[in-house]
């Protein structure tokens, strides 16, 4: 396991977390007769402020995973790993965590700033798979 | 070693970066600059080409999912060949054709090159197997 694979683990497991987080919030919000239904209408109540984010971290958190996870199983498995992509790897990590708490305290502008550490994370190790 | 799938692999990942760096550009000019770094509570649509911008960028995402795995599949059991190769050359081809072809709304042609992208992604998992 290199580190960037490593990161990739913790990151899905992040991911986990924050549904799980999402998922008991929602639940204890909206009621488990309409999240365990078919879902077909929305929800008579919305879900409150801090979960409503909670939710859009939580897509924002996949779609984040799938641009990640091919870039560190490309450099990880083709043996490109170096201590910058490592870095940068565990840098996605950080900026990932640190997202959560920042967009549900609506921290703003760190949340978007966090975002783009994420995002410039994802994009050098792509290129660092490539070149 | 990077195979030349991997290497398709990696420079479709680019382009989706770059379409959600034009996507979000282009919601700052349709939304100000204060509600995107907000937390976006209240609920905002994005209307037009940057609209259609927006749901090319949802399906790229998609695309990429589904893209990914047959391709470090093939690597990882090294079972590439010339025609994994030409799937996923044309794969890449289309999907980035297929972004402009939302932006500017031709009718027709957008799901034409989005099936031929999916074809290819079927065509690679069978490959893969």
């Amino acid at each position: 396991m290199t580190p960037e694979l490593t990161v990739l683990g913790l990151a899905i497991l992040l991911h986990m977390v924050l549904l799980c987080l999402y998922a008991v919030r929602a639940n204890l919000e909206i009621g488990r007769a309409y999240t365990t239904g078919p879902r077909d209408t929305p929800p008579e109540r919305p879900l409150g402020t801090t979960t409503a984010r909670l939710q859009r971290a939580v897509n924002n958190s996949l779609e984040s995973l799938i641009l990640f996870a091919p870039a560190a199983l490309m450099v990880g498995l083709t043996h490109q790993s170096t201590p910058d992509t490592a870095a940068v790897a565990w840098a996605f990590l950080a900026a990932r965590l640190l997202y959560i708490p920042a967009y549900a305290l609506g921290l703003a502008p760190w949340r978007s700033a966090i975002w783009g550490l994420g995002f410039l994370a994802t994009l050098f190790l792509t290129l660092a798979a490539l070149f | 070693m990077m195979t030349d799938e991997l290497s398709i692999l990696a420079l479709y990942g680019l382009f989706v970066c770059l379409v959600l760096f034009v996507q979000v550009s282009g919601a700052a000019t349709q939304f100000d600059m204060g509600y995107l770094i907000s937390s976006r509570d209240e609920k905002r649509t994005l209307e037009g080409m940057v609209g259609r911008m927006e749901r090319a960028l949802n399906n790229s995402v998609t695309a990429l999912a589904m893209f990914a795995p047959p391709i470090l599949i093939l690597a990882l059991r090294q079972h590439n060949d010339g025609l994994s190769l030409i799937c996923a050359q044309i794969f890449l081809i289309v999907r980035v054709l297929y972004v402009p072809s939302y932006v500017f709304n031709l009718v027709g042609l957008r799901t034409l090159l989005w099936l031929v992208g999916f074809a290819c992604t079927v065509g690679l998992y069978l490959l893969a197997l």
